[in-house]
């Protein structure tokens, strides 16, 4: 299985489907489709995912595949040699894990990603900030981030789920909030404080994926340091 | 012990779910969670799902929740459910995986909000909200052009260019369907331009009928309500005729 995958190291999602690859020794070309220059518009581009988004994957030069549940979920069960607790295979546990990844979506990945986007990232793709649905986003992710440290995070285990070994939905998760390092740090520790459980749960699920997750990250704390930069320089 | 499904029919994906059951012959017990009363906020529901919305299923001490996790759930689980459903086949499944992934933030965030933005808040004791309407049909309307000139691409007449439909027709169809309580012009200059959407839902309509028709009348009987509501009020919302000009033919 040839495997490529279109991504940004700057996308969530994107960072998300790399690290999983590294840690299961899946065999992949990596693809860089540069967001801020809207090389994710480009008609070639298109032909591997129409709604212009990363990542996106496509094997053996036929299939295509995008939106990274779906990717993660393909590659868990399509790869030889993948552990059974990225996405076991028991009814009732892959059941669940579903759900959170479908929670997330509108939820976790509303408010983080929008939040980020609409108060930091925006300038960069020409477009401005927006203090209204900053603020929104805000809300969403603050609800969020209260219901992974009193639902999803039980008091036994590391990871989502009262699992002991992580899962693709605590790859999804962290790696979306790993986003929340490009606000300001104050802003981030206000956002972040009041959650022990998630905060201990972002830091196990980092260990648990290192080398890798600190590696595939590099590139978010670099934006970090250049968003500083350029806001000491105003 | 029988499966128990928490559910509104006024909700689109309790009905999928719903549907889902009826048609593959699954057992189960529907205990109605009124969301215009409320009962979704009760703490016996909070039980059954904390994020406290419907759908939710118990099965046996098993309890479930997010209508995609739990068509796959039962899809998987229950024998003698076809595996056009949710095929075995890992890049099929993949394929069905990945519209159900992008109706989330797609088609489910133009029409849901539009449809309780322009018409059903009130039912619910919350005000109209002619500005996120609008920007939810915005939304809806590139979802439904991305429905039409993507999804529907292929030989079949369901989603994925499928010969037989899926969970994801039956997801997305009852999304579009919450279109009915609006105003019947509105509803026409929104469907009116996507003819492979339109026929699509009517395909996957019959594919589960009666099912599908019994599921959908608390739909239709609130738009009856509504329709009476805005010529109480002496709206002029409600110029065109009272026979539904699209789908709908009930």
């Amino acid at each position: 299985m040839k495997l490529k995958l279109f991504v940004h190291r700057l996308s969530q999602p994107s960072r998300a489907v790399l690290i999983f690859c590294k840690l299961n020794k899946i065999e992949f070309e990596e693809v860089q489709i540069d967001l801020s220059k809207g090389e994710h518009l480009s008609p070639e581009f298109k032909e591997i995912n129409p709604m212009h988004k990363v990542p996106a994957m496509e094997v053996d030069g036929g299939f295509k595949l995008f939106e990274s549940h779906a990717i993660l979920r393909f590659l868990a069960c399509a790869s030889p040699g993948v552990a059974d607790h990225w996405y076991p295979a028991d009814l009732f546990k892959r059941a669940e894990i579903n759900s959170v990844l479908d929670w997330h979506h509108a939820n976790l990945r509303h408010g983080s990603a929008g939040l980020v986007f609409h108060s930091k990232l925006a300038p960069l793709f020409g477009l401005p900030s927006d203090v209204q649905a900053a603020a929104e986003c805000e809300k969403v992710l603050l609800a969020s981030l209260a219901k992974i440290e009193s639902f999803w995070l039980k008091e036994e285990e590391q990871f989502l789920l009262g699992n002991s070994k992580p899962s693709i939905a605590d790859l999804s998760l962290v790696c979306e909030t790993m986003q929340l390092e490009a606000l300001d740090e104050k802003v981030r520790q206000r956002l972040l404080d009041p959650h022990e459980k998630v905060r201990k749960w972002v830091d196990d699920t980092r260990n648990a994926m290192q080398p890798y997750f600190g590696e595939i990250h590099g590139v978010l704390f670099q934006l970090k340091d250049k968003l500083k930069e350029m806001e000491s320089d105003e | 012990m029988k499966l128990k499904l928490y559910a509104d029919r006024m909700s689109q994906p309790s009905r999928a779910v719903l549907i889902f059951c009826r048609v593959n012959g699954i057992d189960f017990d529907e205990v109605k969670v009124d969301i215009s009363k409320r009962q979704q906020l009760t703490p016996e529901f909070a039980e059954i799902n904390p994020m406290k919305k419907v759908p939710a299923i118990v099965d046996g001490r098993f309890k479930l929740f997010e209508s995609h996790a739990i068509l796959q759930y039962l899809a998987s689980a229950f024998p003698g459910v076809a595996d056009h459903w949710y095929p075995a086949d890992l890049f099929k499944r993949a394929k069905i995986n990945s519209v159900l992934d992008w109706h989330h933030s797609n088609l489910r965030r133009g029409a849901a909000p539009l449809v309780l933005n322009k018409a059903l808040a009130p039912a619910l004791g919350l005000p109209l909200n002619p500005k996120a309407a609008a920007e939810a049909e915005i939304i809806l309307s590139a979802s439904l052009a991305k429905i039409e000139s993507f999804w529907l691409k292929g030989n079949g007449r369901f989603l994925l260019g499928s010969l037989q439909p899926s969970i994801a027709d039956l997801s997305l169809v009852c999304e579009i369907m919450q279109l009915e309580v609006l105003d019947d012009k509105v509803r026409a200059r929104i469907l009116g331009p996507h003819k492979k959407v339109i026929k699509w839902i009517d395909d996957t309509r019959n594919a589960t009928q009666p099912h599908f028709d019994e599921m959908h009348a608390i739909l239709f009987k609130a738009k009856e309500k509504l329709l009476k509501m805005h010529s109480d009020a002496g709206s002029d919302q409600t110029e065109s005729s009272r026979k539904p000009a699209l789908p709908s033919k009930i």
